[in-house]
Parts: C-alpha cells; structure tokens; sequence
C-alpha cells in the first residue's frame, strides 16, 4: 500500500501535467460553486438589509395608517357633486378609533402621529417637508435619537408650546452647514412659526408608512398641532385649491405587551377597524413580526430553489468530470498495468485515481469559492447592493466539492483498478 | 540445495477459450531455476513464450499445474498478496521501458519502493546507488523524453533492481534497441548477474544472445523442446 502522501503528491502531479484538462474539467464545479457563493452572498445581503428595515419598525408593535381612499383620485366625475364634500374631504383613522384601540387588550400604549399638511416657509420659498403631532412617546416609539437639544417635556403638551424637534435631514435642508444657531431657530408655515429645540441623530428610525423616516420630519407635540391647525388642513395650500382634508391620525403606532398574543391583537384590531370603517379602507395595518415571518418563508422557498440550482449545477459537473476521468482511465492503460505489474495494489490504483478526482473537484471548489467571491464584491461595488458571505456557505462548498469528487470520482477509479495488467505488457 | 531454488514449475497448463474456441498454449511445462543464473526463455511467436511470462510475473494464472516462488505456492496467494509478492520478489522490465513520462529518473526509479511504503530518504538514496550501477548517476534529474531508448532501458533495469526482488523478469529488453545498445544492455545484465548474484530470467524471441545465458529453455508450440543449463559459465564477465 501507498502512503496517503505519496498517493497527494502523484496526484498532483498527474493534474499538473495536463493544466488546461484539469481547468476545463472542474470547470462545473467552478461555475456551480461560484454561483451558489455569490448567490447565497446577495441573498443574504439583501436578507439582511430587509430584516433590517422590518425590524426598525419594531417587531413589538402594529402600525395602523390613513390611506387615502381610491376613489378621491377621479376629481373629474365629482365636480357635479355638491360644493361641501368636494372642499371637505375626511378620512382615515379617528380619535374615536384610536380611543377604542388604545384601550384594546394587549395594548400598552399608543403614539399617534399626524401630518399637518402645512407648509413650510424659508424666505420666499416654500418647502416641501412635512410637519407632524406626535404624542409624547414618538421618539421612543420611533427608534429615534436625539443628536442635541431636549424632546418635549410633559408640560410643553399641556402648555400647547410652539416648539418642535427636527430630524437630520431637514436641518440639512433649511440651514447651512456648520450654523450652530440651529437650536432656538424658528420653523415658519403660514399660520404659526415653531422654535427649534432638538435636532434627531441621522440614524435610520422606524420608515413610517406615507412619512419615511424621521429624518425627514419636524415634529410638533401633538396638542400643539390641535391648537394651532385645530384638526383641518388645506391640502397642497401652495396652489389655489380650496380643497381641505380632514384626518384625525395618520399612524398609530401600538405597542403590544406580550410578542406572543400579537396575532390575535393584529386581528382584534383589523376586525374593529373594518367595521369602523365599512364604506372605504381608508386604513391599512402593518405588523413588522408577520412581516418578518413572511419575508422568512419567502426566503426559505428562495433557499430551496437555489440549493436545487446549486445541486444540479454539481451535478453537471460532477458528471462531466466522471467523463473525463473515465477517458483519462482508457487513456493512461499502459500507465496503470505497468504500476499493477511493479506492485500496486488494485486498493493503490483506486485511491490514486479517486484522490486525483477529489483533489480536481475540491480545487475547483476553492476556485469556485473565489469566483463567487469575486463576483459577489462585483454586485456590491457596481449594482450598490450589500452582500454577505458567510464561512459556514464556504466551509460548506469546500466540503461538498470534495464529496462530488469522491461520488463522480469512485465508478472511473473501481474501472482504473479492474484493468488486466496482461494488457500492457503484451509486447505490441 | 532447495533453498536455491527460486522458481519451479510443475506440469503448467494453459488454455484460452476465446469466443468457445480452446487454445491450448501451454502443455506441461516444468523447469526450476536457482539462484543467480542467467535464464533465457527463447520461442517463436506462438510458442507460448508471453503466455509464459504472465505466468511467471504472477499476472496471469495457469490452469493446471503449479508454481512456486521462493518455496510458496503463488495459487495459495489472494489477490493483495499476490501484489505485494511481485512487488517485492519480482523485478519487470519490458520491451518499451514502461518508464512514466512525467516523473524525473529517480522518481521512476522509486516507484516500486513507493508501493512498499519505504520512507522518501531511504528510496532517495536507494534509487542514487541503482542509478550508479547503471551508470545514470550524473541523470537523476531528468525525463525519460531526454534519454536515449539505452539510457531509459538503464532506468528499468534501475528500477527493477530496487526492492532486491528475487528475479527479474525481463520481456524482450532489447527488442526497442538497435544492436550495439542491445548489447550494452546485454552486458549490463551480464554484469548484474555476475557481480551482484541477481537471477534473471530473459524472454526473448532472439537467439543471438544466447552465450549469455546459464540455461536455455526453448519454447515451441507450448511445450519445452530443449532445455540445458551451463553451471559454469564460460566466459567470464567482461566490463
């Protein structure tokens, strides 16, 4: 019997004579691995950076959002309507719904949010960002930080102060870079004018459904916001429109307090809803957990297609190199009969030939690793998508080429070792 | 006296049945052969002389009839025993060299050192001092592709010699080579014989080398027509 070093080396050698054939002959298993690596990278990227999302909205609560109703868009066949309900349009969650809720089994608490629809003034201009109530809870309940300045104390909403919270972005937008007088600056809308006294960390918060992040917002408490607008907005009040829209809320952010119930809280809730609200769905739910859940399964399923792509595509190649391995047995006849005659064990023609084949698959699994890597890095750079390898998918690869060789690579070596050595030494 | 006997032959028969037809190709061969002759198994083709040879390098079996090497029964032998035994008891050497392209001169040499786990230093030095004796020593880094057909039938002979098996066993060695090398390997083996007590049996279709050889067994139509056996050589060895 050989020793198992000397069985590597001669291997080696063997594929080293024929370069190109060895390439061209794990080049399934170079493609097969490749894929899968950068496949699972940007599945898990993109995994990732979705759960991420998912998960900033906090997986502890059910968000509730006004939706405008479908059927407002057609202005056209609702100029024949009486003047009132054209100039007044009213919709979505309202403060008898968000009563009921809070008080729903389950339900901790709930942050209330609703966009004044005003705009905002700097100089002569008007921006476009948008100004919110919030309840005392939204910057908890927002994962949100603050990078200077206080949130609103208690009495701030008793007191109905004019004062808001800005997020990053809008500090971006309405100062200069580098002004320090930030804090104590004022936010102007037609009717009232704010002073400044926090300003949000650019972190990504909770992406409010219609809103986006908090980033982009200027929050007023809430109370502020009734005292002020007292519950009526005029809609794009930039151009000449008279039309005025009317929402109480338009997110309700409820906390449950056990994870477990969330479910049935999330239906409890649907179910008042619909009925409260039985003409239109001028509402919608989210719940971030169910979410997840689904995105999972969802993952799950993509998983098992990419393992069956992953195993086919092995599969190819590991027939492809039995093929050559096979020819390469025909082929190197002589070679085996004149090692059998100098004293090899059928068991040392075996394993020289299944080592060759698992030595070629498992290096083209290593190249496959690499491919993938690089390909992998190539979608991160250029397509701007984030994409994670992890050391168990490679471990993982190695370990499967090394087993596609020893599977494709048994049936050519047991022929290699079941040559009659009577063959070759039959003078031509 | 017996312990001298390296191979010996009883009563061998051989018979080949391809596609339903018998063919008898050998019908009872007997003879034994000592240690350190020089033996010459001479035949036409046809004669049985290969079938023979795949007999005595344990490649083939016969159907009847029975040989010993060194005192064992070879039948009573598995398959990996049968392996090990000409790995160590029987040094090839064939028409075309068999040497692999790939591995250097001394690396072939190894070979069958390789297949009797022998530690790499030990093989290294092994195959330096066959190399000296076939005159190769200044080589060992080549390809068999950079050697004349004298030069790689060398390597073989080098390689054979490796596990000091108990005969060699050599097919036509110079039927690849013009005539002078055909000599010198012809007085290589002289020499061998000669100077290191090495048996070899010789199979050869060629009459001319006949003055080398101790014993001569000429082969025809599958049985021994003519046997002798020179205990003391002649001519002593000249190199």
């Amino acid at each position: 019997m050989m020793r198992l070093s000397d069985i590597i080396s001669l291997s080696m050698l063997n594929l080293r004579l024929h370069k190109t054939r060895s390439l061209l002959t794990s080049l399934g298993v170079i493609f097969g691995v490749g894929s899968v690596i950068s496949m699972m990278a940007i599945s898990e990227g993109a995994k990732r950076s979705a759960l991420s999302q998912i998960e900033s909205m906090g997986i502890d609560k059910i968000i509730v959002y006004s939706k405008k109703p479908v059927f407002e868009a057609s202005g056209g066949s609702s100029s024949g309507r009486s003047m009132q309900n054209s100039a007044v349009e009213r919709y979505g969650i309202t403060t008898h719904d968000e009563e009921y809720l809070a008080k729903l089994e389950n339900v901790e608490r709930v942050t209330t949010v609703r966009n004044t629809r005003q705009s905002i003034i700097k100089g002569q201009d008007r921006l476009d960002l948008k100004l919110v109530g919030v309840s005392p809870c939204f910057l908890e309940d927002s994962s949100s930080k603050l990078a200077s300045g206080r949130w609103f104390s208690p009495a701030d909403y008793q007191d109905a102060q004019n004062i808001c919270v800005i997020g990053a972005n809008v500090k971006r937008k309405m100062f200069q870079l580098g002004s320090t007088d930030v804090i104590g600056g004022t936010i102007k809308t037609p009717l009232a004018s704010f002073k400044i006294v926090g300003i949000l960390k650019n972190d990504n918060g909770t992406n409010l459904p219609e809103l986006g992040s908090p980033n982009d917002l200027i929050m007023i408490p809430a109370n502020t916001d009734k005292n002020s607008f007292n519950g009526y907005v005029s809609e794009s009040s930039g151009r000449r429109s008279s039309k005025v829209v009317l929402v109480d809320y338009d997110i309700l952010m409820i906390k449950v307090r056990n994870l477990e119930y969330i479910d049935n809280t999330s239906k409890r809730l649907a179910n008042f809803m619909e009925k409260s609200h039985p003409k239109t769905k001028d509402w919608d739910i989210i719940v971030p957990l169910e979410l997840l859940k689904q995105r999972e399964a969802t993952q799950n399923i993509f998983t098992i297609v990419m393992s069956s792509i992953a195993g086919i595509s092995l599969l190819v190649g590991g027939i492809g190199i039995m093929n050559i391995m096979l020819a390469s047995v025909s082929e190197r006849k002589k070679e085996i009969g004149t090692r059998r005659a100098l004293g090899a064990q059928k068991l040392d023609i075996l394993n020289q030939f299944l080592i060759e084949t698992v030595i070629l698959t498992t290096l083209g699994g290593l190249l496959g690793i690499a491919l993938g890597v690089g390909l992998s890095e190539i979608v991160t750079r250029f397509a701007n998508m984030p994409t994670i390898y992890s050391m168990v998918n490679i471990l993982a690869s190695i370990f499967i080429s090394s087993f596609v060789g020893v599977v494709f690579g048994t049936y050519p070596a047991w022929r290699a070792a079941q040559q009659n050595p009577i063959d070759v030494l039959r003078s031509e | 006296m017996n312990n001298d006997v390296v191979v010996r032959l009883t009563d061998i028969h051989k018979t080949y049945n391809p596609g339903g037809l018998k063919v008898h190709v050998l019908k009872g061969v007997s003879f034994s052969i000592t240690r350190g002759q020089f033996v010459g198994i001479l035949g036409t083709s046809g004669s049985g002389k290969s079938t023979m040879l795949n007999i005595l390098g344990m490649l083939d079996v016969p159907t009847s009839g029975s040989y010993f090497l060194d005192g064992i029964d070879v039948s009573s032998l598995s398959d990996s025993e049968q392996a090990t035994f000409r790995n160590s008891k029987i040094g090839f050497i064939f028409q075309s060299f068999n040497l692999f392209p790939y591995l250097t001169i001394e690396q072939n040499i190894e070979v069958p050192m390789i297949y009797k786990r022998e530690a790499p230093r030990k093989r290294r030095a092994r195959a330096l001092e066959l190399a000296k004796i076939v005159g190769l020593g200044h080589r060992l880094g080549h390809r068999p592709t950079q050697l004349s057909g004298g030069e790689c039938q060398r390597v073989a002979v080098a390689r054979s010699l490796c596990n000091q098996p108990a005969f060699l066993l050599a097919d036509e060695p110079t039927g690849n080579l013009d005539e002078k090398t055909g000599n010198e390997i012809m007085a290589l083996f002289h020499k061998i014989n000669r100077e290191q007590n090495v048996t070899i049996i010789m199979v050869t279709h060629n009459p001319l080398f006949e003055h080398h050889y101790d014993k001569v067994i000429r082969l025809r139509d599958g049985r021994i027509v003519d046997s002798f056996s020179d205990p003391l050589p002649q001519e002593p060895a000249q190199s």
